[in-house]
């Protein structure tokens, strides 16, 4: 089959073509069936409207007030942005930020550029995080036994009650997640001494300690190595998301990235379980059971092993769950790329770990892609948790503080953990919620939003970064540090802490600057700052394989009724900690494209054997209880898996995060079975919305092919005579050239742009109706069969056609054509007849069926004072009844414009970025002039592999892609 | 005959009623001539006129961004703390400040939220004098709306005014400035 004529499809109902969505799919608006308007209600509207108008016309305009500052601070001036550097801390990854502040408010939030760590890209949780800042949720003040309380009542308490145990000798127990500031655990470390007796316990509530424990063993240094993906030219995972939400995505995407360009490409082969973002974008891509894991591991390192020329190792797997060819095809690809190659493995295994770094340490790799010497401390957890809960059971701990962690919620032996914490004299949390912890707590002691505090990150050995106030305190909280101190009796505050800690232990790094306080200027101007990193060496394997041979001898019997489960994180709610993020909450999912719940994923042929459909709701069981799920079928899905997200059902999170899908994490079963209920539910899916009926719109080749002619898989272009006369093309044309090859689907962009544009969430029936308002899309097509398909992922937006077919139809000239190629959406000149979309080929028009703010049917962010702080002021918020879309940010264009005709200087390339192109962390898509002959993306139109989609419209959109290349041979899998 | 008369009549009326209401309809929202109170007798005639302080002095958002901005109080006492501190219109400012509570102005000159004006690119780009929008502001003892500001009007200096872009540079073209195109305003 060649590729022109490969069928991609969106999801199983169009590659069996359903009737169902064949006839859905014919319609462009979902519309209320048998809602029907007669003339009479035409009659009473028209006379409404009049009355209305008329009455509305008679009002005066409204006095408005302009209140200046009394004394403007220096740095600010109204209606210009500042940027300030600073750390996100929407996960442990602590990739470095700047945070747009208009008008003293922070707004939006993108990658640092100056981070050689992630450069720039920032992921979609940490896009989102400014939006938590104006969280309703978020508590106002302290909390002492249940009631609103002053910090010195507080403060009074917990310091005499710590005291108290302390002196008795008993034990205060700190319990924290990962902590990448080091000024904290210095602190940390002087609050133990503080109060002696006392322990420091951190736990992830997706942990990596198997990695720690296994380096331990493997090398004798237990530590989170720094994975090098920039550097490996051949990579091989299992079950490890590295580009979704593994340690530290947007470095690992960037460096993933690196070695993606055609003609050089790495090759990528992922063994999974269920159908990842990492796996959606593997060259190869082999579905396995969780429990076969560590087999496969096993059988590549016995094949490594053998081409290195050391024998075979004993305990040979006896069961064979993947084709002998595949695992001796990746052992060749790896063993060729030794020293630059990488293995990895998501799973918390101690064993199967092992094994990995066995193979690892075959290949050379210790010391080069896996750099134990320069560690990354983004994941610290280990089982000090079964150590707190024992301990808690015994009525041994007398003090608690609860620091960034919600055990109540996501341990997956809350009950104990809740039955416990009542033994406990006193219990302190930092949260800024009361959640599911929190509600248990005697003392909340509300910590800062990050984007209120001073702290600093250390992700990985040598990089440092910033974290800077970018806002001052909206409410009463306070830094969980200076708590910590006061409670010690210290009187400083936590940034001459920090400062303090930069002064004796950061300073000596660096020769460039003398002076301390000039070193402290730059590091708080620049965000970061990197120190010379450490030789990494290489590291003899001195681990023992003979426990892991057990478990090869005595592999998992499974009975035939029963699945594997298998949890995992979504790249946006992650743990939990984001539940209450409407614009996370909405955010499809990249491979499933679902939103607003969670779901238990099962292949095609399991579902078809167990006579499931999509949205029929499960109960999954198992000996330690059962939980109840809707099914989504997963092309590519292990036949013998059930994978679901956690991170949902919590009860105590916010408005918007409350009770959406079921918390997995007591869950925590392998073996299930599955038992039907008979009921259905509509999953808010976006994935067959808006479908494109079949069209080649993706184009794709293999690096083979690609190194014989540039642009195959490309060959075909129409050249069609218009009816339209030609554009007048002088000054600036805006372009765009998105590289299918580069967009791994992250859904960073999607974000971005609904922070600078303001889009609006719609909520879960209103995408069930889809109408989710979403500028760009990433429209995510499979191709091949249902048991393992191949994914492409396609960034979808206004194309800006040149003769643009809305244009054409709208009555009012609502959306026209601007003189530097944009198509244009004027919403003050819109009346709604949606003809526009109906005419969009690209299907990238979004309409406001309502008005999304300040109406409490959407209580969301846009429905209070709080959340509507995060709107960007240079746009519109949109009203009910007009049509939307994509502008290519004409705002940010204009404001390029102006600084450059401000400064009397022609614009430079690449100086306007789109909030999509900006977002990006692997620089797919790419902005600029298209008259502008040295511009990037004039080059890229030049590309071979540059193509439009649907060029036999005609149409002419000024955004173009670039076909997606697989380092895969012809004919493959 | 008759019928024809009373019909023509109608017609006539309604056209009449028709007529009056677009001009009404026109006039939407339209506040030439405004000339509210202000809570301070602020008299631009005394600052800009008989002293001749440049405008840009109080106002010096204009050159740098969206907003030219009400000055701060602290302003206004630059001056103020010398000159004319027994006015009981300059204590109003000096308690403000003392008690910190901002002076709530009564914004004159409004533009719709659908339209985007920045002043930096008609005072620092376009170099147009702020009286062409603003019209005599030194000669005005309490501030009034003299321009209609709307699109019309906007567009109206657009088409007459041409610029030749400096060497180099690609954007906006001669022959109207800033191009006539919605989104430069629109978005």
């Amino acid at each position: 089959m060649s590729l022109l004529e490969k069928k991609y499809w969106k999801g199983l109902e169009e590659l069996r073509d359903d009737p169902k969505f064949i006839e859905e799919r014919s319609r462009e608006f979902w519309e209320e069936p048998g809602l029907q308007a007669s003339r009479r209600d035409f009659l009473k509207l028209l006379g409404f409207s009049v009355t209305g108008a008329a009455l509305a016309a008679c009002t005066r305009m409204p006095v408005e007030k302009a209140i200046p500052y009394l004394v403007k601070p220096e740095e600010i001036t109204p209606g210009v942005a500042n940027w300030y550097a600073t750390t996100c801390a929407g996960c442990t990854a602590a990739c470095p930020i700047l945070a747009k502040v208009r008008d003293g408010r922070p707004i939006k939030m993108e990658g640092n550029p100056e981070s050689t760590l992630t450069g720039g890209g920032l992921c979609a949780a940490g896009q989102a995080a400014v939006l938590s800042l104006y969280d309703d949720g978020r508590l106002k003040g302290p909390v002492l036994d249940g009631k609103e309380a002053a910090w010195e009542e507080i403060d009074a308490r917990v310091s005499k009650e710590f005291g108290e145990i302390s002196a008795q000798g008993g034990k205060i127990v700190l319990l924290s997640g990962t902590i990448v500031s080091p000024s904290t655990r210095a602190l940390i470390g002087e609050w133990l001494k503080a109060f002696p007796g006392s322990e420091h316990i951190i736990y992830d509530a997706v942990s990596s300690s198997a990695i720690l424990k296994a380096n331990e063993t493997s090398f004798g240094i237990g530590v989170l190595p720094r994975y090098r993906f920039d550097l490996a030219k051949t990579i091989v995972a299992f079950n490890a998301d590295f580009l979704g939400t593994w340690i530290s995505p947007v470095e690992f995407t960037k460096g993933w990235a690196a070695n993606r360009k055609p003609p050089a490409m790495s090759r990528h082969i992922q063994f999974e379980s269920r159908m990842s973002l990492t796996g959606s974008n593997a060259d190869l891509r082999v579905p396995i059971n969780p429990s076969e894991e560590i087999s496969v591991a096993m059988m590549l390192a016995n094949e490594i092993s053998k081409l290195a020329g050391k024998g075979e190792r004993p305990f040979a797997p006896t069961n064979l769950p993947v084709d002998k060819k595949i695992i001796r095809e990746t052992a060749d690809y790896l063993w060729k790329n030794r020293g630059q190659s990488l293995v990895v493995s998501g799973t918390d295994d101690i064993a199967v770990q092992t094994v990995v770094n066995a193979i690892n340490s075959l290949l050379e790799n210790i010391g080069k892609t896996v750099d134990l010497d320069n560690p990354s401390y983004q994941k610290q957890g280990d089982d000090g948790i079964a150590r707190l809960l024992d301990g808690l059971e015994r009525g041994e701990v007398q003090g608690l503080i609860v620091y960034g962690v919600n055990p109540a919620y996501d341990l997956a032996d809350s009950k104990r953990f809740v039955e416990g914490l009542k033994k406990v004299r006193l219990v302190v949390s930092f949260a800024d919620r009361l959640d599911e912890t929190t509600a248990l707590v005697h003392a909340v002691c509300p910590d800062h939003h990050f984007l209120e505090s001073w702290n600093d990150a250390n992700p990985e050995a040598s990089f440092y970064s910033l974290t800077q106030p970018a806002i001052r305190p909206l409410h009463a909280t306070r830094a969980a540090q200076e708590s910590l101190l006061m409670w010690m009796g210290r009187t400083e505050d936590f940034y001459t802490y920090l400062r303090e800690y930069w002064s004796k232990n950061l300073f000596q790094q660096q020769s460039k600057f003398s002076d301390f306080d000039l070193f402290w200027d730059h590091a708080v101007h620049d965000g970061v700052f990197e120190a010379a990193s450490r030789d990494a060496r290489t590291r003899e394997f001195l681990a023992d394989l003979s426990d892991v041979g057990a478990r090869l001898i005595a592999p998992l019997q499974i009975p035939s009724n029963t699945f594997e489960l298998q949890l995992y994180e979504k790249i946006a709610i992650r743990d939990g900690r984001h539940a209450n993020n409407p614009w996370l909450q909405e955010l499809p999912d990249p491979v499933t494209k679902i939103t607003w719940d969670n779901y238990a994923q099962i292949a095609p042929a399991t579902a078809a054997s167990l006579g499931l459909k999509e949205g029929d709701v499960i109960v999954l069981k198992a000996a330690g209880g059962q939980v109840t799920l809707p099914v989504q079928i997963q092309p590519g899905q292990a036949a013998r898996t059930v994978s679901a997200a956690v991170g949902y059902g919590r009860t105590r999170s916010g408005k918007a995060g409350d009770n959406v899908g079921v918390n997995l994490f007591p869950f925590a079963a392998s073996l299930v079975t599955i038992e039907k209920t008979g009921r259905r539910v509509d999953l808010a899916q976006t994935q067959t919305h808006h479908s494109m009926e079949g069209r080649p719109i993706v184009k794709e080749t293999t690096l083979e092919e690609f190194s014989k002619n540039p642009a195959a898989g490309n060959e075909e272009h129409e050249q069609l005579v218009s009816l339209w006369a030609e554009r007048d093309k002088e000054g600036h044309q805006w372009g765009m050239a998105i590289d299918l090859n580069a967009c791994t689907g992250c859904s960073a962009c999607i974000v971005g742009c609904q922070s600078e544009n303001n889009v609006a969430v719609v909520g879960k029936d209103e995408v069930r109706r889809r109408r989710e308002m979403h500028w760009i899309r990433i429209d995510r097509y499979y191709a091949g069969a249902d048991e393992n398909p191949e994914t492409v992922h396609q960034p979808m937006m206004c194309q800006h056609c040149g003769h643009a077919p809305c244009e054409t139809v709208c009555p009012v000239l609502a959306t026209v054509h601007s003189s530097d190629g944009l198509n244009q959406q004027i919403y003050n000149r819109c009346v709604g007849t949606r003809y526009c979309n109906n005419n969009c080929p690209y299907k990238v028009r979004r309409f406001n069926w309502f008005d999304y703010a300040h109406n409490d049917k959407f209580d969301f962010n846009m429905n209070s004072d709080l959340g509507t702080m995060v709107l960007n002021p240079d746009i519109v918020v949109r009203s009910r009844g007009v049509m939307e879309k994509c502008s290519m940010c004409v705002q940010r264009i204009q404001e390029g414009k102006l600084a450059a005709k401000r400064e009397g200087r022609p614009l430079k390339d690449g100086e306007i970025q789109p909030a999509c192109a900006q977002s990006c962390p692997t620089q797919a898509i790419v902005f600029g002039d298209l008259n502008d002959p040295e511009a990037q993306v004039a080059k890229l139109n030049q590309d071979g592999r540059f193509y439009h989609v649907l060029e036999e419209l005609n149409v002419r959109p000024n955004v173009g892609y670039l076909t997606k290349v697989r380092n895969k041979k012809e004919g493959a899998s | 005959m008759k019928k024809i008369f009373i019909s023509l009549g109608i017609i006539g009326l309604i056209a009449v009623a028709g007529a009056l209401i677009v001009r009404g309809a026109r006039s939407v929202g339209v506040n030439q001539g405004y000339e509210p109170d202000q809570p301070i007798a602020y008299s631009h005639k005394i600052h800009a006129g008989e002293n001749k302080i440049p405008c840009l002095y109080c106002h010096f958002g204009a050159e740098k961004g969206r907003h030219a901005g009400i000055p701060p109080a602290n302003v206004c006492m630059n001056c103020h703390k010398k000159i004319k501190t027994d006015s009981p219109e300059i204590k109003k400012i000096k308690e403000a400040i003392e008690q910190g509570r901002p002076i709530a102005w009564v914004k004159v000159h409004r533009l719709p939220d659908f339209a985007y004006f920045n002043h930096s690119q008609h005072v620092a780009v376009g170099k147009i004098t702020c009286q062409e929008c603003h019209g005599p502001v030194e000669s005005m003892t309490r501030m009034r709306q003299e321009k209609p500001l709307t699109m019309g009007w906007c567009i109206d200096c657009h088409r007459q005014k041409g610029i030749t872009p400096p060497e180099g540079h690609l954007s906006d073209r001669g022959k109207a400035i800033g191009g006539l195109d919605c989104a430069k305003c629109h978005y």
